[in-house]
């Protein structure tokens, strides 16, 4: 079959012990990871980016993606035990699961979100597996015009979606843009912001920005907040749960599945808003609304299935159109151009053997984390207990070892110190990184194709809407622009009538 | 408590030791070049100014490897990408010269580069000693099976305004596409990619219609049949595509190929040239180099160092001429 063939193969791929143990070493590091609350799964990879030069991509892929829906899987574990989320994405599986572990049922908890934490990866992966061939069909009708579109829908989705204050995210965004213009004009050979410095000439490397950023930044700024000091542990019994458990969590775990992927391929979306809706969706559909909060397995089922399912999904739009839906999806990016792999519609095509592998090695690596998360439960929250003034230095130690071996050069080391002291100052006044890392990522994609797109219609801008993909992203981009401002509108008309209507009533947006 | 002392007690140790071997290695290193004690004194670098994994830096690990076993000592590969080169370049060529760094020199940093950069980013070859030649990769010129173009003659009656891809500003793949479309007074649009692979994909999809790419990125497309060689840029046909003819052949002075040679800091003595002379003659005489040379597509140009410095210097003369008579800029479009 021409479509099993290489899918097939990719299991050959997985089934290579090099891999299968770095896909066990990713997945490990993800649930640690995931249990230590502050370092996140971006923070992680960026640290770990310079390990990965010495394997073959697929190798190296295939680890760093597990670290990041292994994360997932670790997050649950200190929400429901500790009342601690290890993740963002975990937040609300703390409403019920940690009442549910007061209540001394921490193990059907623990069982419930491991199973829906499975089934959620499968069906992300699943998806992942029909849908992306269909997208990457169009490959080599992905010119200089359909990347410019690609990039600037990537951008504004980035800088619309994320969560916090959207003029932040403007800004941080901004600010990245500008970094990506730093270097060598690759069209003219002149140079910008490079100051004579030849460690510039090549513009600023992608590494060093997020390692700072996420890596370092991050690190300090868990120093400064007060280290929490760790309850003891509810102990955990029963971890398979019952019959009756599972029968009530089974259609939690369907939804929060299917709305996971669906949540997870949008740009700007990914686990944490999954899992947010996935509660939400629950929670209106329950009989008995009021059991939320009070230990009901499906608050607990849903979001721990829709934050793996949208874990998995978001790597839909980076292996097939090259956009990063997320931060860590960006420093994934960043990692396979350091492999020299482009991320774009092409990989799938040129790259069956990485595309495949990293995508079945999903499967193996959900099997891994139902059979790792449930027997390793005490350890983890064991170390839970390392103190922050033992973990941070050694946590820097590799960051500025990582980042010297990327180039056996000291001015990357600088760098990733300044972007570090950077990183800390955005956290500190609310500004998130990850548009920041974004638009950096997409900013030299969107001047470059932008410029190669002028070049190739001759100057003529309409040439970007006759073409027919282009036209079409285009078309997204302008739609996804405006309907905040429209939707504003509706709702102040909406909002007139009804103050016209019923003069009393104050309507709360 | 106990334990803890003596794991601190080793720890200290271990540093003191560190720090005493390192502070000897660095005795050792200044002392033998001052009073020019044998060489090598210890591993030899050779730093590479291009990403890991790149051509550039597989023919260094390539002639690293049978150059250490000749030296008997380790020659690990560092590789220090940046501005084309000129970033590692420079940082070796103010290195001691005791021949224990060496850089791996690509000819167009040499020779196409100056053409496209300020002069005060220019790498000149006065700096360093060449040791010796390695090989010379091939750029071709192919174009998509869509434009139907087959032979430069298509190209020079083409009715259709067509673009041309190259792998970037400053390259061979820019500088030789230039100089045969001014040449052949081809019209068209140049558009730069970021390096080679991009280029090929563009032109697979008729993005671009026509690009030049170095031999071995193309090589598997052209035997697929999904784009069309049209020329070659070489001064002799390429072993490797015996029938496609080169730009010389159909007529035009376009004599372009990437080069690359082996070099350390100026001022080596006798002694330590001679030795690391014969390094790279044992290394390209084993038969692991040589099919390396093979699978990648190489054509070796095994040549002395002084005839290294006398054809680079001549390209770059050459080049200079052939673009102010055309009245090319690799800078700016």
């Amino acid at each position: 079959m021409d479509f099993f063939g290489p899918v097939l193969d990719g299991f050959g791929v997985v089934l290579d012990p090099t891999n299968l143990l770095y896909c066990l070493l990713g997945v490990a590091i993800g649930m640690l990871i995931g249990v230590l609350p502050g370092l996140g799964p971006a923070a992680t990879i960026a640290i770990l980016l310079p390990l990965t030069y010495g394997v073959e991509p697929v190798t190296a892929i295939i680890m760093l993606a597990g670290i990041f829906y292994g994360a997932q899987y670790g997050g649950t574990i200190t929400s429901v035990l500790l009342r601690i989320p290890g993740e963002a994405s975990s937040v609300v599986t703390v409403f019920d699961g940690y009442v549910l572990a007061k209540q001394g049922r921490a193990g059907t908890a623990l069982g419930i979100a491991a199973i829906g934490s499975f089934v959620g990866g499968t069906i992300g992966i699943i998806g992942l597996t029909f849908l992306a061939p269909l997208v990457a069909g169009f490959a080599l009708d992905f010119g200089p015009p359909e990347y410019t579109a690609l990039a600037l829908l990537g951008i504004l989705l980035v800088a619309t979606i994320s969560g916090g204050s959207k003029i932040k995210a403007l800004i941080a965004a901004a600010l990245g843009l500008f970094l990506a213009t730093v270097g060598r004009d690759i069209f003219t050979g002149a140079e910008r912001f490079t100051f004579g410095n030849l460690s510039l000439a090549d513009g600023i490397d992608f590494v060093p920005i997020a390692m700072g950023l996420f890596g370092v930044g991050e690190i300090l700024y868990n120093l400064e907040e007060r280290h929490r000091a760790a309850a003891a542990p509810v102990a955990v019994a029963n971890v398979w749960p019952s019959r009756k458990d599972l029968k009530q969590s089974s259609g939690a775990i369907g939804r929060g599945s299917v709305l996971g992927f669906f949540l997870g391929i949008l740009p700007g979306g990914g686990a944490t808003i999954a899992s947010l809706a996935a509660y939400a969706v629950e929670k209106k559909r329950a009989k008995d609304p009021s059991r939320f909060g009070k230990g009901a397995i499906e608050g607990v089922a849903g979001p721990e299935s829709a934050n793996n399912a949208a874990a998995t999904s978001s790597f839909i739009p980076l292996l097939t159109l090259g956009i990063p839906a997320n931060a860590t999806m960006a420093i994934i990016f960043g990692a396979l151009l350091i492999q020299g792999l482009t991320p774009g519609p092409q990989l799938i095509t040129e790259q069956p053997e990485l595309f495949w592998g990293v995508v079945n090695s999903m499967y193996i690596g959900n099997i891994l984390l139902l059979i790792m998360s449930i027997p390793l439960v005490g350890l983890f929250v064991r170390i839970l207990r390392i103190r922050a003034a033992i973990l941070a230095p050694i946590t820097a130690l590799i960051t500025m070892l990582g980042a010297y071996t990327i180039r056996n050069s000291m001015f990357d080391v600088m760098l990733v110190v300044l972007f570090g002291a950077v990183g800390y100052l955005m956290k500190k006044f609310g500004f998130e990184p990850g548009p920041l890392v974004l638009a950096f990522v997409l900013g030299s994609l969107l001047e470059s194709s932008l410029r190669r797109s002028l070049l190739v219609l001759e100057g003529d801008p309409t040439g970007f809407f006759s073409r027919p993909i282009s036209g079409t992203l285009l078309v997204i981009f302008v739609f996804v622009a405006v309907w905040p401002m429209v939707k504003t509108v509706i709702e102040k008309r909406k909002k007139a009538n009804a103050l016209l209507s019923e003069t009393k009533v104050k309507e709360k947006v | 408590m106990k334990k803890q002392f003596t794991r601190r007690a080793m720890l200290s140790l271990a540093a003191a030791t560190a720090a005493l071997s390192l502070a000897a290695c660095g005795g050792n290193v200044g002392g033998g070049a001052a009073e020019g004690a044998t060489f090598p004194s210890g591993p030899v670098t050779l730093t590479v100014g291009q990403a890991p994994g790149g051509s550039t830096d597989l023919i260094a690990r390539a002639a690293a490897e049978g150059m250490a076993e000749k030296l008997g000592v380790a020659m690990p590969v560092v590789n220090k990408p940046g501005a084309n080169g000129a970033l590692a370049t420079e940082e070796v060529a103010a290195m001691k010269a005791d021949g224990q760094n060496l850089i791996l020199l690509n000819a167009s940093l040499i020779t196409i580069t100056p053409l496209a950069v300020s002069e005060a980013e220019a790498v000149s070859l006065e700096d360093l000693d060449v040791i010796a030649g390695l090989s010379q990769d091939d750029y071709v010129m192919v174009a998509s099976k869509e434009s139907g173009v087959k032979s430069i003659e298509d190209l020079k009656k083409g009715a259709s305004k067509l673009s041309f891809g190259t792998t970037g500003v400053g390259t061979g793949s820019q500088l030789a596409q230039a100089l045969l479309l001014a040449q052949a007074e081809i019209e068209g649009t140049t558009v730069p990619f970021d390096s080679g692979s991009p280029a090929l994909t563009a032109v697979m999809g008729n993005q671009v219609q026509v690009s030049t790419i170095q031999l071995g990125e193309a090589k598997p497309q052209i035997d697929a049949g999904t784009v069309v060689p049209l020329v070659v840029f070489s001064s002799e046909r390429n072993e490797f595509l015996p029938d496609v003819p080169t730009a010389i052949e159909a007529g035009y002075d376009v004599p372009v190929s990437q080069y690359r040679a082996i070099a350390a800091p100026k001022g080596l003595s006798a002694e330590t040239k001679t030795a690391l002379t014969d390094a790279v003659k044992a290394a390209v005489a084993k038969d692991t180099y040589k099919s390396f040379n093979e699978s990648t597509l190489l054509t070796p140009k095994e040549i002395t160092g002084e005839e290294v410095v006398t054809e680079w210097n001549e390209l770059a003369a050459k080049y200079k001429k052939l673009t102010e008579e055309y009245d090319i800029s690799l800078a700016s479009k």
